[in-house]
């Protein structure tokens, strides 16, 4: 989204109303304005103090070098300095005294300015970061700075308490992503510390150990460089006695040394990389400690480099493109810092934070391809290290052996692409491609191809990159209805006393909450075909069947509504626990009784009364129907499944029809009398709790369109084959031992027709194919038996 | 060769004749001009005046070899515009090819600075959200230059729309 659209430079308005002219307290309705804290002029006042320290000692080092220092000048400097500083506190305190604020439920507006007055007034979704910084003299006084991006331009609120500051902090996040809240509930939040910054909701993914940094500051090339040359231009001055002269050269270098201390082990100490309830967080410095919040939807490519001395140790640093962080205003010295997404870590840390960035992305599938040897005359030191290589979503080019370059940019964040060739590449019949993206780290050119190559690359990454911003479109407006539904879900739970921590399961239909001990909350997915109908069915079968005691407990529909067009449920809850989820962590002594007893539960669903007599659908549409025989009733349960599947069948079983033609011809040999079948006897819907002798499934639930009056068996058949789906190691070898089970309890025979209902079942839910892959690939096995 | 840099299926479009004009005309001037000031500030103040002899001799080389290649550049340039994108090619010994898709223009401009306006020329440029992009087209005559921009704005918020 924001990748796409204009990024107006020249008109921050669009995205701010910036009205000068008179100040809002005097023509708005009376609201209590806020100053920031009054410590703020003095504050500032020391950073100017300190700003000028900084330069007039470089001043005097400079001089020294050119033997022009002299101590007088320290002299009549110094009433200069303290007019200085008195004007910038003068400043201060009247930029303060004129500066005022309100961020409320109803809005977020700065007021600034003394003769000029300004009224800023950002739009609460217009905001796309808010960051918390904390330079060392605020710092001291427990004071931050909090900064609001909106569109291109950033406006600074300083300086406030750091609660207050991190409160405001999580309020407006919280606006900007389109939720509603109040900012009198988070009153209580207080976050920010001084050392770290992260909120207790925060979980950190990386942290940099400040071992690991400054060894790998003092390993990189960045630093060695500049280090290797200062040590020749002493030692060569001094040997030839000559170090005056050097001082000219070596000054400035040792200027830029400190200031790459500065950013890259200062700045950067503490790093932590962390995943908070609005995304990810980046918490970093030694004395001035910055709070960042990643926006990922502005993420346009990454770079992940190594310098050769980094190698041995599988460290790498990252960087990122953030689109509209390329032009900061260069006021604080560590802005040139935000795009670093690691300082440096390990591979394993470059994956889980890349996977954060890039989510969904599949990196390591992309194959590379090198550049043509004939490369080497034009890249005598790496071309070996030349590789370029896409997929449907990224394209990477790597390149570089003093420092290994890996430039990602996924294609839908592509601008534009260029083929270049000079002279020579053309004598050699090479040519490089740039994919152009945002001002950033990232650069990302496939050097030295082959002519050929370079130009199917270029054209070719057009059509990719319209294809992945189409895509990317789709994409975004499912989530978008997703995320209405989400929530219109929010209300409905905190209507019910409930929220999203409380899920219990959630199936292919409906999401489960937990209410009490003794309800719970089924919310049915929209869009589902015909929920209200299905509910109520089920709410009159299960009414029919209370008062009924089959030994398990059944499910009964306490209440249903409606809200936002979702259906929802009160249904009583279970007992116990979840059968699938206890199957995963009990060992196979736990195991093997509990897998009789939820044999014995299945096979006494039959006992159950059906409200109509004969074979018959009992839930979902056109139901209850009837049908004379059990053939009849099991084809018309697969006409509609096999609608949407049949062509995929058709390509993946081989010889389709004749399994189809072979199970009608079974099916119509079996007789057998009515009765109850739940349909689904999978462990996911059965409940388990302590027996006396051990544990017992005590219920069953979740009836659905599913549940037919039909062949009994098709619940022991159920019971044995769901299992295998089940997500645990041995559940295979269980099923197969359940199955012995019920060959002993009901003969030899059953064994057939057990293979029978697996068909059945298998081209029943094959139009399962694109929401779960993984029950398709299991009714393709059913089929191919 | 060529063929590295041609569009796909389409023909260049080539710049105006006027603007190989413009550029011989400032490759006969301009070099001379920021050579003679050299030229004589060596010659009054050292009166070797065959140093400024050897300066003259290097702008008149310069000279040449900027003619030389005037009208190759001036061929080399070419645009066109398809369904989805403007290709723009230039570059005689160092060549390349860029391409820009409509929807991630930002900002179609019109420029037109004295000289050329004298020659009766005008140059196209293309922002999109990245500094690299730098796509520019010069020595078009005012009504193409103007044409093609409404036909950008227009062809950029077709795409963009469905951004």
């Amino acid at each position: 989204m924001s990748a796409s659209q204009p990024q107006r430079t020249s008109s921050a308005d669009q995205e701010i109303t910036a009205t000068p002219g008179p100040p809002a307290p005097t023509t708005g309705p009376l609201k209590p304005t806020e100053r920031p804290h009054p410590l703020t002029p003095f504050v500032r006042g020391w950073l100017v103090f300190v700003a000028i320290a900084i330069g007039w000692g470089r001043e005097i080092v400079t001089n020294a070098g050119g033997n022009q220092f002299e101590s007088r000048g320290l002299i009549w400097i110094l009433p200069v300095f303290a007019v200085v500083v008195l004007l910038a506190a003068i400043a201060g305190f009247i930029s303060w005294y004129f500066t005022r604020f309100v961020i409320d439920d109803d809005e977020l507006r700065i007021d600034t300015g003394a003769i000029f007055k300004k009224s800023t007034k950002i739009p609460f979704e217009r905001l796309q970061s808010v960051d918390i910084v904390q330079p060392f003299a605020a710092r001291i006084f427990g004071l931050a700075e909090l900064r609001l991006d909106a569109g291109n331009s950033t406006t600074k609120l300083r300086y406030l308490t750091r609660s207050k500051a991190s409160r405001f902090r999580d309020y407006l996040l919280t606006r900007a992503h389109g939720h509603q809240a109040s900012i009198r509930d988070l009153d209580q939040q207080a976050v920010a510390s001084v050392f770290t910054d992260l909120g207790a909701s925060d979980q950190p993914l990386v942290r940099v150990s400040p071992q690991r940094l400054v060894v790998s500051f003092l390993l990189s090339t960045e630093w060695l460089i500049p280090t290797a040359i200062s040590i020749i231009i002493l030692v060569g001055t001094v040997a030839f006695e000559m170090l005056p002269l050097a001082l000219g050269a070596l000054i400035p270098l040792l200027i830029g040394m400190l200031s790459l201390i500065w950013r890259r082990v200062i700045g950067m100490f503490n790093f932590t990389l962390a995943e908070s309830p609005r995304g990810l967080r980046i918490t970093r410095g030694l004395t001035n400690l910055t709070s960042q919040s990643l926006p990922i939807n502005r993420v346009q490519g990454v770079k992940t480099s190594q310098p050769l001395l980094w190698k041995p140790l599988g460290w790498y640093r990252v960087d990122i493109d953030i689109l509209g962080h390329g032009q900061d205003d260069g006021e604080n010295n560590e802005s040139t810092a935000s795009s670093v997404l690691l300082p440096v870590a390990s591979l394993d840390e470059v994956e889980l934070a890349v996977g954060r960035v890039l989510p969904g992305f599949d990196l390591d599938g992309i194959e590379l391809h090198p550049s043509p040897k004939r490369a080497r005359w034009l890249r005598l030191f790496d071309f070996w290290t030349l590789r370029y290589g896409w997929d449907d979503r990224t394209l990477i080019t790597e390149q570089g052996w003093f420092t290994h370059v890996r430039d990602v940019v996924p294609h839908a964040k592509t601008q534009s692409v260029r083929v270049e060739q000079g002279p020579l590449q053309r004598l050699l019949r090479l040519a490089d491609v740039h994919v152009h993206t945002p001002r950033g780290p990232v650069n990302v050119v496939a050097h030295q191809l082959d002519q050929h190559s370079a130009r199917a690359l270029a054209l070719s990454q057009l059509d990719r990159a319209q294809a992945a911003r189409a895509a990317e479109r789709e994409h975004r407006a499912v989530e978008m209805v997703r995320r209405d539904d989400h929530d219109g879900d929010a209300q409905l739970l905190a209507r019910f006393g409930t929220g999203r921590d409380q899920l219990l399961g959630s199936g292919g239909e409906s999401e489960v909450f937990a209410l009490d001990h003794e309800r719970v909350l089924r919310l049915y997915r929209g869009g589902h075909e015909a929920p209200q109908h299905t509910a109520a069915q089920l709410r009159s079968l299960y009414d029919s069947w209370r008062g009924i005691d089959i030994g398990i407990e059944l499910p009964m529909i306490m209440d249903m509504g409606e809200h936002n067009g979702r259906l929802y449920t009160v249904d009583r809850s279970f007992s116990g626990r979840n059968y699938s989820t206890w199957l995963r962590h009990a060992d196979m002594a736990q195991r093997r009784p509990a897998l009789i007893s939820f044999l014995d539960a299945t096979e006494r669903l039959q006992q159950l009364p059906s409200p109509v007599p004969g074979f018959a659908r009992l839930i979902g549409d056109g139901a209850p129907g009837q049908f004379a025989t059990l053939g009849e009733l099991l084809t018309r349960m697969l006409w509609g499944p096999l609608q949407t599947s049949r062509a995929r069948l058709e390509r993946d079983v081989p010889g389709v029809s004749d399994v189809w033609n072979r199970l009608h011809a079974e099916l119509a040999q079996r007789s057998v009398a009515p009765a109850l079948v739940h349909g689904d006897v999978c462990p996911p819907n059965a409940y388990i709790s302590q027996g006396a002798q051990g544990p017992v499934v005590t219920g069953i639930g979740d009836f659905s369109p599913h549940t037919l009056n039909a062949d009994p068996l098709m619940d022991v058949a159920g019971a044995v084959i769901f299992l295998e789906l089940e997500p645990y190691a041995d559940a295979p070898a269980d099923a197969a031992w359940l199955e012995a089970v019920a060959v002993e309890r009901h003969g030899r025979d059953i064994v057939g027709w057990i293979d029978v209902y697996r068909r059945y079942y298998g081209f029943y839910f094959s139009n399962a194919y694109e929401v779960d892959p993984s029950l398709y690939a299991w009714c393709l096995r059913q089929l191919s038996r | 060769m060529e063929e590295l840099f041609a569009p796909p299926a389409y023909e260049w479009k080539r710049l105006s004749p006027k603007y190989r004009s413009m550029r011989i005309l400032t490759s006969l001037i301009v070099a001379p001009i920021i050579f003679t000031i050299p030229a004589v500030i060596v010659g009054v103040a050292s009166g070797n005046w065959w140093i400024s002899g050897l300066i003259w001799a290097a702008a008149i080389m310069i000279v040449i070899i900027r003619l030389a290649f005037v009208t190759r550049s001036w061929r080399s340039w070419g645009y066109v515009e398809r369904e989805d994108d403007l290709y723009i090619t230039h570059g005689v010994m160092f060549r390349n090819l860029t391409a820009v898709p409509y929807g991630r223009m930002q900002l179609v401009e019109v420029e037109s600075g004295p000289l050329e306006r004298a020659f009766g020329l005008a140059s196209v440029a293309l922002k999109t959200a990245s500094p690299e992009t730098g796509a520019r087209i010069p020595g078009l005559t005012p009504e193409e230059a103007t044409r093609l921009r409404d036909r950008l704005t227009e062809l950029g918020e077709a795409h963009a729309s469905g951004l």
